[in-house]
């Protein structure tokens, strides 16, 4: 018991002491880091308003001197000495300038040098001088570069022309030591840890620095110093914006009214030095925070959880079986509310397993009961299932049946159909044949009409012969009258002859003309005789021709009656053709009733085949559903034979709990 | 019903020509007010101090490339004072005017101009402020850049010299503390620096932008009796000054390049009668629309991005400086 309290706590703070570890320590380098970057930034902000503020104050200690010196070149332009009087004039100005302890002095282009008298200022050669060639590039007075003087200072002058309007050039000066622009610059050093020096960009001389050694020497790019080296670089360049150096902040600033530039650093570790304290003093915090946190949560956990200890107990005993057992429920938390949960569950467990048992007991009987309902239930799904088989392929019988039958309608349909165009195309044909036999049988009827006409005319023919028979009758009289007339004619020449002769001379013409009349009357008979001869030639092929006339008319008459007699077989055959053609008519209105009655049945018997086919579907299902119920009802006899079992088990087990 | 006819084909002829018309008076229209719409609503008010040369060249081209953009420009009675600047300033800013266009008359004090401002956007131009003062998009510098003419002037110098590398020179200064007196003074010796140059300046002071100052500081020098080869002025009127001292003395300008700044009439001349030999031309009119563009730029967009010759910290606006000799000269006046 004692060590499963102890895992819950153990367990707790192996997870909330990471957590909490984890944040504090993220919170700790969050807040250092922000703090290094804010105080970087303020450092480079200090240090560049530093050196501004440093670069103001030497621009104004310059302009003011170079002021106080002007003045004095004004005073003494204005004044315009002679020779004489320079001396004087620049002992009245010696000592009113701390900054310039050896006053004013005056070097000529012809070697002279004036000079206060007090004046420690010596000069070998005037015109080779620094401060003399540097006086006369200007007439406004400037300071000059940085330079040793005699005295082995390194000063600065402040020189200018002496515009007194003479040929005769003159320089007037006035000196400024190094140092004193030293303790300007080094004093001036706003920031704590800071320092500065200053450089000349004309000829890169420092003109001050923390280090006097340096004073006077050049800032070089080829410097040992990493931060002089980079400083050099950067004033080189021009480029006087502020950066990192050899671990130094590093600022630049430009002192107006002059070529100077002013250089500010100050090493990093000394702005992240508070930093770094600030750091520590975050991580110390944090493990104490840390420390307290764990102590906190030891103590609440052990306090919240010691009442699980004694509900642990009860459900280890309800574990085992025991539930006899009291309950501890004092308490108004999470933990109380489990107590009396537990408790009221312990009450509702005893009830429940009493009853438990009595049905337990029930159930078993009645699982028994339905073992046996099943078991017979498997045996009547069986036959069902297998009645279902015998239906299903009786079904499947019909099925092929019914298609055989739909498909052989189909057919029928196809050859009605078939038949139908044929006995239309028999149709047409009877049609043609009708036409034929009409227009066969009229030419027949004009036919014996032709005939009839032909016998009429052969009549009328021989008719015509026996008229020429009769006409050459009478030809045959008149040509025996001729004889006759010749005859008489020929006595009478006769006559006439002799009668002449008689008459002698007289009658001798009349001779001649009754011998022309003789021979007339001769020729005459000759005629007649061959007239006779022609006219029985003609009876007699008047004869043939009556004969063969007649001929022609029996065979007409013949001829006739044949023709009647087709007339009337053409009459008999169309009305046969007709009867026909009706018959056929008649036969097609009835193909066409037996097509509609195929079609019907083909469509009929094609929804037949897919009912009877959806019968199989159905009938399968049902077999497919009648060996489920079979496997179901085996299962259900297997579970209730399982429950049975169970309930067995559960009476036992029920039996093992203390109420 | 002929005389209907009459009436209907007369009014209808005459309804075409009115609508032609109208047709073409619209276009017209159109093409006039679309060279001119780019400023239109913009209200400028320019400010600057009492006139000379160049601050009446500027004026008058903002003022022609406002009329050209279509913005209206107020320009300010010339100030004499800082003071006067200010008042005026202030009275600007609670005018309705948009933006405000400043010549200051010192540069140290644009940090009193810009509270006078108020909310508004102030271009400074001319006098160049320190670049602390300055804002982007919203405190800006239209101007030539100082260095590029001192630059111009230097190059010059050293190509005419042959490139040597060795030198004596005269620089006069404009006034000491002025900006511009210092960045060109500041840009010949950077040049110099740059080429490797060893210059001795033989001479160096200021004349206060004077060509009296310069004669006389000039004969000065030249008492001196030291040896010059160039003499580089910050602006024109001192070297005409100079050139006036030589020519006194019957020293050959010729031989020894005298140099100014600025292409003013005066300077122009001297380059064409053989005095100076080289000036830099700034361009008031390119200033003055730069200073217009800008303006309107900030009022509608807000920003400076696209204006021509914008830096790209969005501080300033740079007009380039044109270098005149005897070659070009005539093409500036």
């Amino acid at each position: 018991m004692e060590k499963k309290t102890k895992k819950i706590s153990s367990k707790l703070l192996t997870f909330i002491i990471p957590v909490v570890v984890l944040t504090v320590l993220a919170l700790v380098v969050i807040a250092a880091t922000l703090t290094k970057k804010r105080m970087t930034e303020m450092a480079k902000e200090t240090i560049e308003s530093s050196i501004s503020n440093q670069a103001d104050n030497i621009e104004a200690w310059l302009s003011e001197n170079l002021e106080y010196f002007s003045t004095v070149k004004h005073t003494m332009e204005a004044q315009n000495p002679s020779q004489d009087e320079i001396v004087p004039f620049l002992d009245s100005f010696y000592g009113f300038n701390s900054n310039s302890p050896n006053g004013f002095y005056l070097g000529t282009s012809d070697g002279q040098l004036y000079k206060a008298t007090q004046s420690e200022k010596a000069e070998t050669s005037v015109t080779d001088s620094t401060w003399f060639k540097q006086g006369i590039s200007r007439i406004t007075m400037a300071y000059g570069t940085a330079y040793t003087n005699s005295h082995g200072q390194t000063v600065i002058s402040a020189t200018g022309i002496l515009n007194d309007g003479t040929d005769n050039i003159k320089v007037l000066g006035a000196d400024v030591t190094l140092d004193k622009i030293s303790i300007i610059v080094n004093s001036g050093v706003k920031m704590k840890g800071a320092s500065s020096f200053l450089v000349d960009t004309n000829d890169y001389k420092i003109l001050a620095h923390r280090d006097v050694s340096l004073i006077g020497t050049k800032l070089s790019t080829s410097s040992g110093d990493a931060l002089m080296k980079g400083a050099a670089e950067a004033v080189m360049a021009g480029d006087l914006g502020s950066r990192e150096i050899d671990g130094n902040m590093v600022a630049f600033a430009s002192v107006s009214g002059t070529d100077w530039v002013l250089v500010s650093y100050i090493p990093e570790s000394i702005v992240l030095k508070s930093v770094e304290q600030m750091g520590i003093l975050l991580f110390v915090v944090g493990a104490v925070a840390i420390a307290l946190i764990t102590v906190l949560i030891l103590l609440v956990v052990r306090r919240v959880i010691a009442p699980l200890t004694h509900i642990t107990n009860n459900i280890s005993a309800m574990s085992e079986g025991d539930f006899t057992i009291e309950v501890d429920s004092s308490g108004n938390d999470e933990i109380g509310i489990m107590g009396a949960k537990v408790s009221d569950f312990v009450a509702s467990m005893r009830k429940m397993l009493a009853s438990i048992s009595d049905e337990s007991e029930k159930l078993k009987e009645e699982s028994d009961n339905s073992d046996r309902v099943s078991k017979t239930m498997f045996e009547a799904s069986q036959s069902q299932a297998d009645a279902m088989k015998q239906l299903n392929s009786t079904v499947d019988e019909l099925a092929v049946a019914v298609n055989d039958i739909a498909q052989n309608a189909s057919i029928l349909a196809g050859v009605v159909s078939d038949t139908r165009e044929n006995s239309d195309k028999a149709h047409d044909s009877m049609k043609e044949t009708v036409g034929i036999s009409q227009k066969g049988r009229s030419d027949m009827e004009s036919l014996s009409a032709a005939m009839g006409h032909i016998s009429t005319a052969n009549e009328k023919l021989v008719e015509s012969i026996n008229k020429v028979g009769s006409a050459s009758e009478e030809i045959t009289k008149i040509v025996g009258m001729i004889g006759n007339i010749s005859e008489e004619t020929n006595l009478l020449s006769l006559n006439a002859s002799i009668e002449a002769a008689r008459a002698g001379e007289a009658g001798r013409g009349f001779a001649i003309v009754a011998t022309q009349i003789a021979k007339l009357a001769q020729t005459s008979a000759e005629s007649a005789s061959s007239i006779e001869h022609l006219i029985e030639e003609i009876r007699a092929l008047i004869g043939d021709a009556v004969r063969e006339a007649d001929e022609s008319a029996e065979s007409i008459r013949e001829n006739s009656e044949l023709i009647d007699v087709a007339v009337k077989t053409f009459d008999q055959i169309y009305d046969n053709i007709q009867e026909t053609n009706s018959r056929i008519e008649a036969m097609i209105t009835d193909i066409e009733k037996v097509e509609d009655v195929s079609t019907n049945v083909a469509a009929i018997s094609e929804e037949q085949a897919a009912s009877a086919d959806e019968i199989l579907a159905t009938s399968q299902n049902m077999v497919e559903m009648a060996n489920n119920i079979t496997k179901s009802s085996q299962d259900v006899a297997d579970n209730s034979h399982e429950l049975a079992e169970t309930s067995q088990t559960l009476t036992s087990y029920v039996q093992k709990f203390k109420i | 019903m002929i005389k209907n006819t009459n009436i209907k084909r007369f009014l209808i002829s005459f309804l075409t020509c009115i609508a032609i018309l109208a047709s073409l008076t619209g276009c017209a229209g159109g093409a006039g007010s679309s060279g001119s719409s780019a400023g239109a609503g913009v209200k400028i008010f320019y400010t600057t101090p009492v006139l000379d040369d160049f601050k009446e060249l500027l004026m008058n081209a903002i003022v022609d490339s406002g009329k050209k953009a279509g913005a209206s420009v107020t320009v300010g009675e010339p100030c004499a004072s800082v003071d006067d600047q200010v008042a005026q300033i202030r009275s600007a800013a609670s005018s309705g005017y948009d933006i405000i266009i400043c010549n200051p008359i010192d540069s140290e004090t644009v940090l009193q101009m810009e509270v006078a401002a108020g909310d508004l956007s102030v271009i400074f131009t001319n006098a160049q402020p320190e670049e602390d003062k300055l804002e982007a998009d919203k405190y800006m510098y239209v101007g030539s850049n100082e260095n590029d003419a001192a630059t111009f002037q230097a190059e010059y110098v050293w190509n005419k010299l042959g490139k040597p590398s060795k030198m004596n020179a005269v620089i006069l200064s404009g006034q000491p503390g002025h900006p511009a007196a210092v960045a060109r003074t500041k840009g010949v010796k950077d040049y110099f620096k740059s080429k490797n140059v060893d210059v001795t300046y033989v001479f160096n002071d200021s004349a206060y932008w004077d060509t009296d100052k310069a004669y006389d500081a000039f004969k000065v020098f030249l008492k001196t009796g030291q040896s010059y080869d160039a003499v580089i002025c910050n602006n024109d009127s001192m070297a005409i000054g100079v050139v006036k001292a030589m020519k006194d003395l019957g020293i050959d300008t010729s031989k020894i390049p005298v140099v100014g700044v600025d292409a003013t009439d005066g300077g122009c001349d001297s380059i064409r009668e053989g005095g100076m030999q080289f000036t830099v031309y700034q361009s008031a009119v390119g200033q003055g629309k730069a200073a217009i563009d800008l303006s309107i730029a900030l009022v509608k967009k807000g920003s400076s991005a696209g204006v021509e010759g914008v830096t790209e910290d969005s501080l300033y606006v740079w007009v380039p400086y044109v270098p005149v000799d005897k070659s070009n000269v005539n093409s500036f006046k």
